[in-house]
């Protein structure tokens, strides 16, 4: 858990951060968008003591983080970064193995976890283990800078735009992997980026930062329906925000029930998001679509009437901050 | 001293350790030749009462010599070295200004002059060649120590620090071993620079292979110049080619560039 409570921080006269509050329980995925020179970077930076801040608490696990020895608490803090960082003399296995070894821990015990970690990212260990990481491509470099990050297996793992120098296909096929990962091993992330579409994908919880504030804070849904400043709107974009949250929502949670009329030609999987039906009809001229699960089996429709009636009920009982 | 930066193309068709062999042997050939290849200098000096220097003998020359370059190079480095460190440490930068200029103004002082300075202070003998072979080398080491460190990708270092490295643990893991070959090029400069620069200590006193060269200029013997400069020049090349191997090794460790 960490939990950032009216934090400041200053360089010289410029405050680069401006009394934020931030709260990020155990095991929760949280993004912190922004343009370049918001803070954001600077505000991850200050939860491993790389900046130290100059007002208000930062909260590790119930314990501020001036009470923790700055070097034994970023080993336990993954921190991945955009260009890496990767040591270009050592390989990939002594790379991913740093932390543990700063550790103490027992050869056999680091080449084991080593090993875990690049099966886990998709690295098979004959293949890469003895590569440099001038050998390696951008995304393959990535994912031994993430297999880094997670090899002591800290709770808690910052990343400061790690996809942000990747091509979009490879941009894209990390941001899924990264999803499935979270899925599986639930970390507590910070996730830096200013890139909104990747953080409305993998973000439990959406910070929007501009000149060292928190302009607004929220689940990615409560943020698309109810963006409270025209900055955030714009963020947001504008008007594609309706196609964006319809991406972030599943056809099985609006479909109904078989209607009496003959089941519609288009058929779409349940769990394909409603920015896919939505597109679905347009091309097939259709306002009404068979959902089917995945064995191909009708399970209920969608119609277009009932995508903006729910649309509408979702607005309306979103709390306001 | 452009040569410091300079990756040195490496020649397929002949295997890098070959250079060091090679010259070596000449080296060799050299000292244990020169005092029976009496005819061959009588063709420089025909007129001359004697054409081999025979004051002392060359190996004896030769490892007076290498030991004055050896025992500077030993102190530069040390004391290079760790003023480079001590000055890109947060708590040292204070003094980089200092160093960098001291280390230039080494530089800027002839030998000559270093040496008749240091004469009335240290007397005659191999101290004061050993003075000014130290001023005059550390320059290179200094600079090269600085560059070497301040190359050091930020992001490396930032994800050093990141991991929880000490610094001590940053400096020997990943920043030494990151500025290791232009650190290397400057004591390969420095030491390059000094087998030349040591043939002056025999004008002081200290004997070592510059005595053939001074004792030919005095008596008018191009003779002696000659032998005294082919073995200087000789143990140059060997020393230059066993840097090269080195900085090549050191190289090829992680660098893409060493492979092309």
């Amino acid at each position: 858990m960490i939990e950032l409570a009216h934090v400041s921080k200053r360089f010289g006269d410029e405050t680069a951060v401006d009394d934020i509050s931030l709260h990020v329980p155990k095991g929760k995925f949280c993004a912190l968008v922004g343009t370049s020179g918001c803070g954001k970077s600077t505000t991850l930076r200050m939860i491993n003591r790389l900046i130290e801040h100059n007002e208000g608490d930062i909260i590790l696990d119930g314990q501020a983080i001036e009470a923790y020895d700055p070097v034994k608490l970023r080993r336990r803090i993954g921190y991945v970064i955009q260009h890496t960082g990767l040591f270009p003399h050592w390989n990939v296995a002594r790379n991913i193995g740093l932390v543990p070894r700063l550790l103490k821990w027992s050869v056999a015990d680091t080449q084991a976890r080593v090993a875990e970690l690049m099966n886990l990212l998709g690295l098979p260990v004959s293949e890469f283990a003895h590569k440099y990481p001038h050998q390696l491509s951008g995304g393959q470099a990535q994912r031994v800078g993430v297999a880094r990050a997670l090899a002591a297996d800290p709770d808690i793992l910052l990343m400061d735009e790690p996809f942000g120098a990747l091509d979009p296909i490879t941009r894209e096929k990390l941001q899924d992997e990264l999803a499935k990962l979270q899925a599986r091993l639930h970390k507590t992330v910070v996730f830096v980026t200013h890139d909104m579409d990747e953080a409305l994908k993998l973000a439990d919880h959406l910070v929007v930062m501009r000149e060292g504030r928190i302009v607004q804070q929220g689940t990615p849904l409560a943020l698309l329906q109810q963006p409270n400043d025209p900055f955030v709107d714009s963020l947001l974009g504008g008007l594609e925000r309706g196609l964006k949250q319809a991406a972030l929502t599943r056809v099985k949670d609006h479909m109904t029930s078989m209607g009496p009329t003959l089941p519609a030609q288009s058929r779409i999987p349940a769990g394909f998001s409603v920015r896919q039906a939505l597109s679905m009809m347009l091309r097939d001229h259709s306002d009404r679509l068979t959902v089917v699960d995945q064995h191909d089996v009708p399970v209920g429709e969608l119609t277009l009437r009932r995508i903006i009636k729910e649309a509408q009920l979702d607005k309306g009982s979103t709390p306001r901050e | 001293m452009s040569n410091a930066f300079s990756v040195t193309q490496q020649r397929k068709q002949t295997p890098l350790w070959l250079w060091p062999l090679l010259w070596g042997a000449l080296l060799l050939i050299g000292v244990v030749g020169i005092p029976s290849a009496d005819s061959l200098f009588r063709w420089i000096e025909p007129d001359a009462r004697q054409v081999i220097y025979d004051r002392a003998d060359f190996h004896v020359l030769l490892a007076r010599h290498m030991s004055v370059v050896a025992i500077a190079a030993i102190v530069t480095v040390v004391v290079g070295v760790l003023a480079g460190i001590a000055v890109t440490r947060r708590w040292g930068s204070d003094f980089l200004p200092l160093v960098a200029q001291l280390a230039s103004l080494g530089q800027t002082f002839p030998p000559v002059a270093v040496l008749a300075l240091a004469v009335p202070v240290l007397g005659f003998g191999t101290v004061p060649i050993i003075v000014a072979l130290m001023l005059y080398g550390l320059l290179p080491i200094v600079r090269n120590t600085l560059a070497g460190l301040h190359g050091v990708d930020s992001d490396i270092k930032m994800a050093a620090h990141a991991m929880g490295m000490t610094p001590t643990q940053i400096l020997r893991q990943v920043e030494l071993p990151l500025a290791a070959p232009v650190i290397l090029a400057g004591v390969r400069t420095s030491v390059t620079i000094n087998i030349a620069t040591a043939a002056l200590g025999a004008t002081v006193g200290a004997s070592n292979l510059g005595d053939p060269i001074i004792a030919g200029i005095v008596n008018g013997n191009m003779a002696y110049v000659v032998q005294g400069a082919l073995i200087i020049a000789l143990l140059a090349l060997t020393i230059d080619s066993l840097f090269e191997l080195l900085h090549h090794h050191l190289r090829s460790r992680f660098s893409s560039s060493s492979a092309s």
